[in-house]
């Protein structure tokens, strides 16, 4: 009963409860950090870092939360992991850093995070709903990553920073600037919705 | 009569709750940020130095040691600019800024003596549109400033063959406009800064 109900907190936010293409949440940061590999990767490795700690932070004192100042709290907790995550930047990753901009800082609206909280650390033991903020960080990050993956590779002709296509490609300009981020992530919604979403609702 | 319980647990308990979280997470972050603010100025340092040596065309080594040691070797630094010693004499390196599209774009100016020929130029900040305007970071667009003289004119991209033309940035025109006005005034900035005139 209990490996079971872990299994599922971790496999539901990475399918059937997808926190970006099911529940459409974190869509800024999709649109905002997808135009380049890297970048994408630090940013979501950024989330999950809060999303699981802050969620196991949470989940810690829920029962001593008082409830009218239950978001307070929540936003505070938050703010201070994403703080961490952009000194530790700064400090070892500048470049990073510098690339990143304010969106390290903005991770803190995330409704991903605010959203695992409010719905499932406030009711869930500690383990319990670390798996399940990782899981969501993890569900966000693999769509993050494959959107960066056609963004960049379609609009600089490259992957990772190394070219990878030859000369003969004409960079689509539009898919690093933001449009780009909204053509991308519709179509995967729709291709996803359309194909295995579908299947699933009839089994 | 159960007024007592209730002041307890409606006001005083939130509140000595809240101070608590937030004394702990400020003394959290408060301490981290003191634990890495050596190093975060460290970086922000190298940062600068990385594009003083870049716009004075002294080759260097790209880690925080090679930039520190080519810095102390070969750049002097003065009141407001930076000097090094090119093959033709002095050369100045200034930092200017001036308006982008979107906002503030900084940049490291070198030049040779006559303060009219580029030495190099480096981007310390900017905040262009990505794919479009950013693209003034790119060496080909930073390094075709190397020997040319101020003033310039832009063309069209690809197409710069005369001394004082560079090449603009196709699908960025107000970007391109707006970096050669900083660097045509480069020139002036740099004889008020270094010869008070």
């Amino acid at each position: 009963m209990a490996k079971n109900t872990l299994r599922k907190t971790f496999i539901e936010p990475l399918g059937k409860n997808n926190p970006v293409f099911v529940q459409i949440l974190g869509i800024c940061s999709t649109l905002a950090v997808t135009n380049k590999l890297q970048n994408t990767l630090v940013m979501t490795l950024g989330v999950m870092f809060t999303t699981a700690l802050s969620s196991f932070t949470l989940s810690l004192i829920r029962n001593h939360i008082p409830s009218r100042i239950r978001m307070m709290v929540e936003t505070m907790i938050i703010a201070t992991f994403v703080i961490i995550v952009d000194i530790v930047l700064k400090a070892f990753y500048p470049e990073m850093w510098k690339q990143l901009g304010p969106y390290v800082g903005l991770i803190i609206t995330n409704c991903i995070i605010m959203g695992r909280v409010e719905a499932f650390a406030l009711q869930n033991k500690p383990m319990l709903s670390l798996v399940d903020g990782l899981a969501s960080g993890l569900g966000y990050a693999y769509v993050l990553l494959a959107i960066a993956f056609v963004r960049e590779l379609l609009g600089t002709g490259s992957l990772w920073g190394v070219r990878i296509l030859g000369s003969w490609w004409t960079n689509w300009s539009i898919m690093i600037m933001p449009p780009g981020g909204f053509f991308v992530l519709a179509i995967l919604i729709w291709v996803i919705r359309e194909t295995i979403m579908k299947e699933a609702k009839h089994d | 009569m159960n007024a007592q319980p209730s002041f307890y647990k409606e006001r005083l308990y939130p509140l000595v709750f809240m101070f608590i979280v937030t004394f702990l997470c400020i003394l959290l972050t408060a301490g981290l940020y003191l634990l890495t603010q050596e190093r975060a100025s460290a970086n922000e340092l190298s940062f600068t130095r990385r594009a003083v040596l870049q716009a004075g065309g002294v080759p260097f080594e790209n880690t925080t040691l090679g930039i520190e040691q080519a810095f102390n070797e070969k750049i002097s630094v003065e009141e407001g600019y930076y000097t090094t010693q090119g093959p033709e004499g002095i050369r100045y390196i200034i930092p200017l800024q001036g308006p982008g599209l979107w906002g503030t774009i900084a940049i490291m100016v070198g030049m040779e003596e006559d303060l009219r020929t580029f030495s190099g130029l480096a981007i310390v900040s900017q905040n262009e549109t990505p794919g479009l305007g950013a693209r003034i970071e790119e060496s080909w667009f930073t390094s075709q400033f190397s020997g040319k003289k101020a003033p310039f004119t832009m063309v069209e991209e690809g197409t710069a063959s005369l001394d004082n033309e560079v090449d603009a940035i196709t699908g960025a025109t107000r970007t391109s406009e707006y970096f050669l006005n900083l660097t045509n005034r480069a020139a002036d900035d740099a004889k008020l800064i270094i010869r008070g005139e």
